[in-house]
C-alpha cells in the first residue's frame, strides 16, 4: 500500500486542481483576480527534491500529457514544462540546503516561472492579449498567494511522506 | 556547469525541443477536432473527474443552502413586493401564449426556431490554468451534444460547445478573446434590431455587440437575446443588457456594450440547448452554410 501512496497523492492532486479552478476568478472591488491551482507541479517538485528526480520527471511527463489532452488541446505544453521544472529543481537543490523552508521558496519561485512561461506562450500564439502589468497584478500575485498557502499547509506532509518512502527504499537496498 | 550540459544531454534536449515545437504546431492547427486517442483520454479522465466533482458540488451545495437560508427574511420581503406584478404578468403571458398557438394552428406552421430540447449537464472541471475560458461538462455525443450548440444557465447564455467526445464536451465561454467567436443577436424592444456579438472587452467585463444598423435607435438598458438567425442557436436566450452605445471604428454601424446576464465565475449546472428545427452552419458556427441536420449531407 505504502508503495503506491506517492502515485495516489499525485492522482488526487491532479483531480483536485480543476475543482479548485471552479472557484476562480474571484471578484474583489470590481476587479477579477485569477487564482490558478498548481498543486500537482508543487508536489512533483517536492518529489524531485526529496525523493527521486527520474520518478518526478516521469510523473511530470504523464500528468502533463493528460493535462494537455484533457484541458487545453495543445499537446506538448505541460508535458514539457512539468519535467523541465522537476529537472531544474533537482539541479538547484544539489547546491543548497534541504531545509523545508528553502524547498518552499524554491517551489514557489518555480511555480512563478511556470506562470511566466505560460504567459509568454499564450501571448505569442495570440490566444490572450494581456499586458505584463495586468498579468502581474491580477494573475501572478493572487496565484502565488493561493499556492503559497497550499505549500505552507501541506509542504511538511509531502516532505514527511516522501522522506519516509525514501528511507524505506534505502533500507530495502541495504538488505 | 559541466554536469548539467554534457554532450549527450545537449543533443537530447535539442531533439526534444524540435519534437516539442512540431507537436505544438501540429495540435494548434486542428484544435476543434479530437482524434481517437485524444477522445479516449478525455473520456477516461472525464470519468475520474466526475467522481471527484460530484461530491464537492454536494458539499458546496450545502454551504449555498445555509447561506440562502440566512438571507431568507430579506429575500422574502422583496419577493412579496414583486409577487403582485408577477401574477398579472403571468396572466398576460399565458394569454399571449395561447393566442400564439391558436394563430400558429390557423396558418399551419408548427416548427419554431424558439423551440429547443434542453440537455441538463453538470460542469465537471474548469480549465485550471484559466488562460482560455473553457469549462468541461459531463454530457457528450451519446447524449446528443454537437459542436456549436448554445450553452446557458437559468440566468442567460454563457457560451457554446467547441469540442465533443462520446461522454464529455468542452464549452468555450462568451468571455473568450477568440476572434472567430460570433453569436447572432437581436435587441427586441418595439422593433427588432440585429447585430453580432463579437468579442469581449476585458477592461469593462462586457460583451461587444457589433454591426448594428445605424438607422435604428438603441438605448441603454435594452435586453439583448439570441436571434436564432445564426443557424444553430435557438431564438430568445437572454444574453444581457445594453450599457453603452457608440459608433464603430469606421463610423458606418453602431456598436453597443452588453453587460452579460449570466455570471461566468462560479458555474455548476448548465443547460445545452439542442434546437428542434434544422440547424444550419451559419454565423453561430463555422460559417459554411451547410445543413447540419443528421443525414442531410448523405444525399449531396
Amino acid at each position: 500500500m505504502i508503495r503506491y501512496v506517492i502515485m495516489i497523492i499525485s492522482v488526487l492532486l491532479f483531480y483536485m486542481e480543476p475543482i479548485f479552478g471552479l472557484f476562480s476568478p474571484i471578484e474583489l472591488n470590481g476587479h477579477f483576480y485569477v487564482l490558478v491551482p498548481r498543486f500537482l507541479i508543487i508536489y512533483l517538485i517536492f518529489i524531485a527534491i526529496y525523493y527521486d528526480r527520474k520518478r518526478a520527471m516521469l510523473y511530470g511527463l504523464i500528468f502533463g500529457l493528460l493535462y494537455d489532452v484533457f484541458f487545453i488541446d495543445i499537446i506538448g505544453l505541460y508535458s514539457f514544462i512539468f519535467p523541465l521544472m522537476c529537472l531544474v529543481a533537482s539541479f538547484i537543490v544539489r547546491f543548497i540546503h534541504h531545509h523545508l523552508l528553502v524547498a518552499t521558496v524554491l517551489t514557489l519561485l518555480l511555480v512563478a516561472a511556470v506562470e511566466i512561461i505560460l504567459f509568454l506562450f499564450y501571448t505569442s500564439i495570440g490566444i490572450k492579449s494581456l499586458t505584463f502589468a495586468n498579468f502581474y497584478q491580477f494573475n501572478l500575485i493572487p496565484t502565488m498567494i493561493a499556492n503559497g498557502v497550499f505549500v505552507l499547509m501541506f509542504g511538511w506532509l509531502f516532505k514527511y511522506i516522501l522522506l519516509n518512502r525514501f528511507n524505506q527504499k534505502l533500507l530495502l537496498l541495504q538488505k | 556547469m559541466p554536469q548539467f550540459f554534457s554532450n549527450k544531454r545537449l543533443v537530447l534536449l535539442l531533439v526534444g525541443m524540435i519534437f516539442l515545437v512540431a507537436l505544438i504546431s501540429f495540435s494548434l492547427r486542428d484544435r476543434n477536432h479530437a482524434s481517437l486517442p485524444e477522445q479516449l483520454i478525455k473520456d477516461v479522465v472525464g470519468f475520474g473527474q466526475t467522481m471527484f466533482s460530484k461530491p464537492t458540488q454536494y458539499v458546496t451545495g450545502i454551504f449555498n443552502n445555509v447561506e440562502s437560508l440566512l438571507n431568507t427574511y430579506d429575500e422574502n420581503k422583496r419577493l412579496k413586493a414583486r409577487l403582485e406584478d408577477y401574477a398579472t404578468l403571468q396572466a398576460s403571458v399565458n394569454d399571449l401564449q395561447l393566442e400564439n398557438e391558436e394563430l400558429r394552428e390557423i396558418v399551419d406552421k408548427e416548427e419554431n426556431i424558439r423551440d429547443f430540447n434542453p440537455i441538463q449537464s453538470t460542469v465537471i472541471a474548469r480549465n485550471p490554468d484559466q488562460w482560455e475560458e473553457k469549462i468541461i461538462v459531463d454530457k457528450g455525443e451519446i447524449h446528443g451534444v454537437a459542436v456549436n450548440m448554445a450553452v446557458m444557465t437559468s440566468q442567460g447564455l454563457i457560451g457554446k460547445v467547441i469540442l465533443t467526445t462520446p461522454y464529455t464536451s468542452t464549452v468555450e465561454l462568451l468571455s473568450t478573446q477568440n476572434p472567430n467567436y460570433r453569436v447572432s443577436a437581436v435587441i427586441a424592444d418595439e422593433q427588432e434590431v440585429f447585430g453580432l456579438i463579437e468579442g469581449y472587452d476585458i477592461e469593462r467585463k462586457e460583451l461587444v455587440l457589433k454591426r448594428i444598423d445605424s438607422e435604428f435607435e438603441v438605448k441603454k438598458g435594452q435586453k439583448v437575446t439570441t436571434s436564432g438567425l445564426g443557424g444553430i442557436f435557438p431564438k430568445g436566450i437572454l444574453i444581457g443588457e445594453v450599457t453603452e452605445v457608440t459608433t464603430d471604428d469606421y463610423g458606418l454601424t453602431q456598436l453597443a456594450y452588453v453587460k452579460p446576464a449570466a455570471s461566468f465565475s462560479i458555474l455548476d449546472h448548465v443547460i445545452i440547448s439542442k434546437r428542434t428545427i434544422n440547424p444550419v452552419d451559419g454565423i453561430d458556427g463555422g460559417n459554411t452554410e451547410a445543413d447540419l441536420t443528421e443525414g442531410a449531407g448523405e444525399e449531396s
